[in-house]
């Protein structure tokens, strides 16, 4: 094997601007984000999706019933994160968390804060806080944080 | 081997921006079609296979992971199929092969393209290290190529826009095509601007987005449905830039061609084949395909185009339904082509249908003109 130090090497970066179309029923779901509200799509079968869902991967079927779901919830599981990292949305202490929120069959993964890890439990109820500025984005909901 | 028909084509209105649907949307509303169309529950679909191209256009790493919930996916196998712009072609074909192999009755088959949230141009010409910026799409890469096929048989420069007018005149009869350009000619053609010289604007695809579907199934499966029965298909390869390559008239097609004409039974194809849906994204690829596929010799193709034998009522129709040139969402420009061929042959193609269409062929081609998919379907099994 030759020495690699001595093979040439250069730095490679590829950018693109892209745009992205939510269509109608994710579109329904992040502006009603920006309204403090958090909706869900309903199956034939009764069962509903939050994140809302533009296809049922059970029964195949395009989504069209909406529903508000929220903004209590149950933690369904949880991961505790003591340090939080430079990239990390919350600079204290925290937990990635699946919440099935109320009227929800599914999780959505979000964050809970100002807690303490002993506090926190999977079946933990948990309601959403929003953010001061809404911007149509998941991170409207700041987090979670444990019901009083 | 297990014989296998097309019953169930579905495409979605193609157009410049679908912002009415995500992503998913669209690969939807082409499989909703499909699935009408060939009158089938999700229960029957064995396997799905997806195909587009190079993830980098829309920015979407592995889509069939996003889209496995639109596609029907869950709890099915599924399959990503990429071979640049040949995919739609190519997906056709491993679709097929799905079930000629007999090991999936019924499959479905969707590829896509939304190249308004795309990138597509730049994303197939990166600034890399140590290499000049080719700073060119498609039609920069494949611009010289033509300017080739011109030099060496002498064809005269109206053959360019006599192909893309005829392709838009097409277009004008399928509701479905992106562009509609009323009153399209020659001279409308000739006079818009030079893109890649020879090449000019209206002799160039459009950017489309848009979603094709098919419903594949085995002879058992097909009941009393309409069915476009697959009597040929195949893929070919060769590489981007090998010495020697003839990328005017790439072996690969050649080969390709006389690969699925054997499996037909089709000795003289201009004679045998009643209609084409041929992939020409730039006029002049239709003179040059119809000798690289057999439909005449070496330095005739022109002579064909120049004598209308591809319009909708010559000899060998051409891109009965507009063509790449007028709808192009990259990933399922070919599968539209193999589609619309098993639509002719269905009876189904409405004001673009090729009187008593029987036997059609659908063809796709991608790369640097490298990869090859082809099919004939038949509307007797015989």
């Amino acid at each position: 094997m030759s020495d690699s130090k001595d093979l040439l090497r250069a730095p490679f970066e590829l950018a693109y601007n892209y745009k992205r179309s939510n269509g109608p029923i994710m579109s329904k779901f992040f502006e009603a984000l920006g309204e403090q509200k958090i909706l869900g799509t309903k199956s034939s079968t009764g069962k509903v999706f939050s994140p809302a869902a533009e296809f049922d991967p059970e029964t195949h079927e395009s989504l069209k019933e909406i529903v508000e779901v929220g903004p209590g919830g149950a933690v369904e599981s949880f991961s505790w994160i003591e340090t939080p990292q430079h990239h990390h949305l919350i600079k204290e202490p925290f937990a990635f968390a699946l919440i099935k929120l109320d009227g929800a069959d599914t999780c959505m993964l979000h964050m809970v804060a100002n807690c303490n890890e002993a506090d926190l439990s999977i079946g933990s109820r948990v309601t959403a806080n929003w953010s001061e500025v809404q911007e149509q984005r998941i991170t409207d909901i700041k987090f979670f944080t444990l019901e009083k | 081997m297990i014989q296998a028909g097309v019953i169930g084509v579905g495409q979605t209105k193609y157009d410049a921006k679908r912002r009415d649907v995500s992503m998913a949307g669209l690969v939807r509303e082409a499989i909703d079609n499909a699935m009408l169309s060939a009158n089938l529950d999700w229960d029957a679909v064995d396997a799905v296979i997806l195909g587009k191209a190079p993830d980098m256009f829309e920015g979407v790493i592995m889509p069939e992971l996003y889209l496995a919930d639109a596609i029907g996916a869950v709890g099915k196998p599924v399959l990503r199929v990429h071979t640049a712009g040949s995919v739609g072609g190519s997906t056709a074909v491993i679709a097929a092969s799905h079930v000629c192999s007999g090991q999936f009755k019924t499959v479905l088959t969707v590829t896509f393209e939304k190249q308004s949230e795309s990138n597509a141009t730049w994303a197939l010409s990166p600034r890399y290290p140590y290499s000049p910026h080719i700073n060119a799409g498609a039609g920069g890469y494949f611009a010289p190529f033509i300017r080739e096929y011109i030099r060496r048989y002498e064809a005269p420069e109206h053959i360019g826009w006599k192909v893309a007018a005829k392709d838009r005149q097409n277009a004008l009869k399928n509701p479905l095509a992106h562009l509609h350009i009323p009153g399209i000619d020659e001279k409308m053609v000739s006079d818009t601007p030079m893109l890649w010289e020879p090449l000019r604007y209206l002799e160039s695809c459009p950017s489309s987005d848009g979603a094709c579907a098919m419903v594949i199934t085995a002879k058992d499966q097909v009941g009393s449905r309409n069915v476009a029965w697959i009597k040929g298909m195949a893929v070919r390869s060769e590489g981007t830039l090998s010495a020697g390559r003839d990328e005017v008239n790439p072996q690969a097609g050649i080969d390709c061609a006389k690969d699925i004409y054997n499996q037909a039974g089709i000795t003289n194809p201009f004679n045998e084949i009643d209609c084409a849906e041929i992939y020409v994204p730039f006029s002049w690829y239709e003179p040059m395909w119809l000798e690289n596929l057999g439909f005449c010799d070496l330095g005739e193709g022109w002579k064909l185009t120049d004598k209308d034998a591809t319009a909708i009522d010559g000899e060998i129709p051409f891109n009965m339904s507009g063509g790449v040139l007028s709808s192009n969402p990259i990933g399922a420009s070919g599968m539209i082509r193999f589609g619309e061929a098993a639509l002719q042959v269905m009876g189904l193609a409405e004001d673009h249908q090729v009187e008593d269409a029987k036997v059609a062929m659908g063809h796709a081609y991608g790369g640097a003109a490298q990869f090859f998919a082809m099919w004939i379907v038949s509307s007797s099994l015989d």
